[in-house]
């Protein structure tokens, strides 16, 4: 009766809500008041499918969804990001019958890596896709080995995990868990790999699991690539679903040796995105080719890049994390790599959208020395925290006359506006995009590359 | 006029940027004429102190940290006999629980600690992540930063900073925060703390050349960006704090 009640209720506030505009956390948490233990009664479809990590878990839950929409299943998952248990409660109880069954096939969810714990208290996801680890919203996360933490309480036995082959933290998700109940993906070598570290800090310096320094065949980035620890053994293992093939400049990989896919969006972040989604697709039973040709024709709708026009300059936003020093890192990468004289605005006004700090210790492990080089003309910095992020440039090998700091966003986006045709590139987090996009003519379409 | 800057265990023990410190701190010491090399001890190496005129040590995850004190604790000799002939020693973040007499984890293993403090550290199931706005106990003006800590600190009589506006001092939310025992300094402010508090940097860059005999020039560079950094850092915290 009470899981009867629960339901109607959540069906009715979600209603409600969705008139009036609101957000979809709350008929979640009022139906786990009426009936705490909800999620363990309703019946849930075959396949749940969670998705956790640092990077990518919304575009990687996103194309599983499209993938799986195209093999011919009915996908549920949480489009609107309520990644912690009362957004999921809402998800599920809207999507139940009163009989308390749930439509669809599949239930996927992305999970808030911290509380992955909560959600998963009453049931549990068949496959759990951990994509990677990193150093994100330290403020929050504390560090990457904290979250570990938090999210092993979230594992049970009988859930077969799908891991990042490539990230030695995740690797150790392995570690307890039945052989049998572990998938692994991993991208091979190819020619962007490189031997030495390439970063301001390595988080894969030492062991996760004896704390001894570990060796590496190659780095893809960051810490992610192939890891051995001589002191206890702890190394890559081998991908069960493997990139076999990558060239980035030409936007193309092959899969598991025999199966190409063009790429949208020509980023190593996307790379691990497609490899998640294309493991735990394959895991649901979808073929080779249906993947293939949705992933081919996938366009990242999530915001991420956006093109624009500012005065003579082609612009280019790339959403980078503020509090996430591989995604600033990959996306200055990106611009090195693109190759073209350019110039680049960073701006870093407020550091998050969600809560307020003046916490930016974050800036020393961003690699801006990727900024020095000849096809970079100028660097603008701009906003609240412009004399912190100067000072990151002060100790950076960028040349300080190639500077230039506002701490006024619109009296840079002019000066910007007002000299020059050169391209350019803006990197900045969604707590600040907004601030440039209402300044700039923006293309109507999004994250499209030819 | 040359220094050593001697970083214990950079590769381990940097989680929020620490290493920016020591690249403030020998810019401003090069800037007055000294030459201030940058000297690396990692991890399981064994640590030449001998020569060290400044030593530092950054924040690292719980379990990093519980290996590094493994291996530091043989090497306490070395780092009290620096500090008795005269070199300065700066421990952040959970650094600084290694001062102590011991560490107790989560898991309530008690870990004995470097004991050139007097204190102990306990950890705790929560983090305690927070702004800090903090009256030094050794200069003027309020100094800003984050902590990002999971430990309390008992029995600390001469802490760093003597009160905290912002964030949670030692023990207790608003008590005093870090400890300093001569020369040896120790605070759970990152931010990076030099990088985010001119002032200090300033003062240990007096206490080195005081260590020394040296005299401070009368003239002393400008780093705007520091000045301002701080200046809006501590602006930001301030117009929170009043709500």
């Amino acid at each position: 009766m009470r899981m009867l009640l629960a339901i109607v209720i959540c069906k009715l506030l979600r209603f409600i809500g969705k008139l009036v505009g609101k957000g979809s956390s709350l008929p979640g948490r009022y139906a786990l008041k009426l009936c705490p233990d909800v999620l363990g009664r309703v019946r849930l479809p075959k396949h749940i499918i969670a998705v956790t990590g640092s990077n990518g878990k919304t575009s990687t839950v996103e194309m599983i969804a499209a993938v799986l929409r195209a093999g011919g299943r009915e996908v549920v998952y949480n489009a609107e990001g309520s990644n912690q248990i009362e957004g999921v409660t809402t998800l599920i109880l809207t999507h139940c019958t009163l009989g308390g069954k749930m439509r669809g096939d599949v239930l996927l969810l992305e999970s808030d890596e911290r509380y992955a714990r909560y959600s998963f208290r009453y049931f549990h996801p068949t496959h759990f896709v951990i994509t990677n680890l990193y150093r994100d919203q330290l403020t929050r996360n504390g560090h990457p080995e904290w979250v570990y933490d938090a999210i092993l309480p979230a594992i049970h036995p009988d859930t077969t995990l799908v891991l990042n082959a490539d990230d030695p933290l995740v690797a150790c998700f392995a570690r307890g868990h039945a052989p049998e109940k572990v998938k692994w993906f991993g991208l091979e070598q190819w020619n962007g790999d490189s031997e030495e570290h390439r970063g301001v800090y390595n988080d894969g310096a030492l062991c996760p699991v004896c704390k001894h320094p570990m060796e590496y065949d190659f780095y893809h980035y960051a810490h992610i690539g192939a890891y051995r620890c001589p002191a206890c053994g702890h190394c890559r293992p081998k991908p069960d679903f493997a990139v076999t093939e990558l060239d980035l400049a030409a936007g193309r990989l092959v899969l598991e040796g025999d199966t190409p896919i063009q790429l949208s969006f020509r980023s190593i972040y996307n790379v691990y995105n497609i490899l998640a989604a294309w493991s735990a697709s394959r895991l649901c039973g979808v073929e080779k080719d249906t993947i293939a040709g949705v992933i081919s024709r996938y366009i990242l709708k999530n915001g991420r890049m956006v093109r624009f026009t500012l005065g003579q300059h082609r612009g280019t936003l790339l959403i980078s994390k503020h509090e996430n020093s591989v995604a600033y890192d990959t996306n200055l990468r990106y611009v090195r790599e693109m190759g073209g004289r350019c110039s680049v605005l960073v701006i870093v006004d407020a550091i998050s959208r969600k809560y307020f700090t003046g916490e930016t210790s974050w800036l020393w492990d961003i690699d801006f020395d990727q900024l020095a080089c000849d096809t970079v003309e100028r660097v603008y910095l701009a906003g609240t925290y412009v004399n912190d992020l100067a000072l990151r440039f002060d100790y950076s090998a960028v040349p300080r006359e190639k500077t230039a700091c506002f701490a006024d966003i619109g009296q840079a986006v002019e000066a910007i506006r007002d000299s020059g045709d050169e391209d350019l590139y803006v990197v900045t987090c969604f707590s600040d995009r907004d601030k440039l996009l209402s300044r700039v003519q923006v293309e109507r379409q999004e994250a499209k590359e030819a | 006029m040359k220094l050593q800057l001697t970083h214990l265990c950079p590769e381990a023990m940097s989680l929020y940027g620490e290493y920016a410190n020591l690249l403030i701190l020998r810019r401003h010491l090069e800037d007055l004429g000294v030459e201030a090399e940058l000297a690396s001890v990692p991890l399981y190496s064994a640590p030449d102190l001998s020569q060290a005129d400044f030593i530092y040590m950054g924040c690292g995850t719980e379990r990093t940290q519980k290996a590094v004190l493994q291996w530091l604790l043989p090497h306490a000799g070395g780092l009290r006999a620096a500090l008795d002939r005269g070199a300065a020693v700066l421990f952040t973040g959970n650094a600084m629980d290694l001062l102590g007499r011991s560490v107790t984890d989560r898991d309530g293993k008690s870990w004995e600690g470097l004991g050139l403090g007097d204190f102990t550290t306990a950890e705790t199931e929560k983090r305690t992540p927070h702004d800090v706005i903090a009256t030094p106990a050794l200069w003027e003006g309020a100094a800003v930063g984050f902590m990002n800590k999971c430990s309390t600190a008992s029995g600390v009589t001469s802490p760093l900073f003597t009160a905290l506006s912002m964030g949670f001092g030692n023990d207790r939310e608003g008590g005093g925060e870090g400890f300093v025992s001569g020369d040896l300094y120790a605070t759970h402010i990152t931010g990076p703390v030099l990088v985010k508090n001119p002032a200090f940097t300033d003062y240990l860059v007096g206490r080195l050349f005081a260590l020394h005999g040296w005299d401070l020039p009368e003239a002393r560079p400008a780093y705007p960006h520091e000045a301002v950094a701080y200046a809006v850092t501590l602006r930001e915290l301030s117009a929170r704090l009043r709500g």
